[in-house]
């Protein structure tokens, strides 16, 4: 009977299943967000710790209007070395804090590279929003 | 010989689990990537760009701001390779525009069911003449919103690139005028990975 070589065809691939599987388990799922006031322009910046909270900065935000529909533009700044592969969403609220067209926007990809920074922008779905979100995930 | 009992009870445990149907809801906004091909992420960041770009063009927003103008959507034009349900991006970004409060539209889809509807209330004797809908009240689009769809794929042995273009456009009717045009591009890159 041929003898298995039991490291080289069972220890190895089982070891670098279970490392693949211990990767997989550690993806983290960050958030960080931004509201802007329409009227007072106030910025509450929430991080969780983690990979995304320490290389991105949101630098610079900025509101305008497009006839009566809130213009919103967040510059996105990249201070590490490595390129970063992100997703980005805006929520859209009203005068009372309510979420307008709830999920009307996608979860949008985006690539940085490094020491970038990166402007991205949205126009609110109908008038009555006067304040916006920004979240950040990887 | 003990040790490999063991692990061919781990491994057979780990195949049970892997077979157990495991079914869950999922966000329809996150980001898809579960093949090369069209996906929802695409029509969702198409749409999301499209209606920003219209609604917030200067002139549109001029002429948007006094009145609500009445527009036809045509179909798109799918020139990729894939087969693309372009119906779908067009209800979307049609719905979006709705809401926004700055569009109004004809829907060419529901014409034959509307037409029998009114046939019935006319013909049928069973509606008040005075309540039913009459023929030739309705109003024409003054805009027609139409677009094209391409997409260029490149491949080697390990490596798949997809460019996606989507372009709209808005002409008015009588005059023959674009008045706008929005653009899209997407960009998906894959490679093949024996990990």
């Amino acid at each position: 009977m041929k003898k298995i070589d039991f490291q080289q065809i069972v220890l190895k691939p089982l070891a670098l299943a279970c490392l693949s599987m211990g990767l997989l388990a550690c993806a983290v799922n960050e958030t960080a967000s931004v509201t802007v006031d329409g009227s007072q322009a106030t910025q509450i910046i929430e991080t969780n710790s983690g990979v995304l909270s320490d290389n991105l900065r949101i630098s610079d935000t900025n509101i305008g209007y497009a006839g009566n529909l809130l213009k919103a533009q967040v510059t996105i700044t990249n201070d590490s070395d490595e390129h970063l592969d992100f997703r980005y969403k805006f929520k859209w609220l009203d005068k009372d804090g309510f979420e307008i067209a709830v999920d009307g926007r996608p979860w949008t990809p985006m690539l940085i590279t490094p020491f970038e920074s990166k402007s991205v922008q949205a126009v609110a779905p109908n008038p009555t929003a006067n304040s916006f979100k920004i979240l950040m995930q990887n | 010989m003990k040790l490999l009992k063991i692990l061919t009870v781990i491994v057979a445990s780990l195949v049970l689990v892997a077979c157990s149907n495991k079914i869950s809801y999922g966000d329809a906004t996150s980001v898809e990537t579960t093949t090369m091909g069209f996906g929802s992420t695409d029509l969702q960041s198409i749409a999301a760009k499209l209606v920003d770009d219209l609604i917030a063009f200067p002139p549109i927003v001029q002429m948007t701001s006094a009145r609500r103008p009445v527009v036809f959507v045509d179909k798109v034009k799918n020139k990729t390779t894939e087969h693309i349900d372009t119906e779908s991006i067009t209800d979307t970004i049609q719905t979006k525009l709705l809401q926004s409060g700055k569009f109004r539209f004809v829907d060419m889809t529901a014409v034959k069911a509307v037409q029998e509807q009114m046939q019935f209330q006319m013909d049928s004797g069973m509606v008040d003449p005075g309540k039913a809908a009459a023929f030739g009240k309705q109003t024409g689009a003054e805009f027609m919103l139409y677009g094209n769809m391409s997409s260029i794929v490149k491949r080697n042995s390990d490596a798949k690139d997809v460019y996606y273009k989507f372009t709209l456009k808005l002409v008015n009717l009588e005059s023959g005028i674009m008045e706008w045009a929005g653009e899209k591009e997407i960009r998906k890159s894959g490679e093949k990975s024996f990990f």
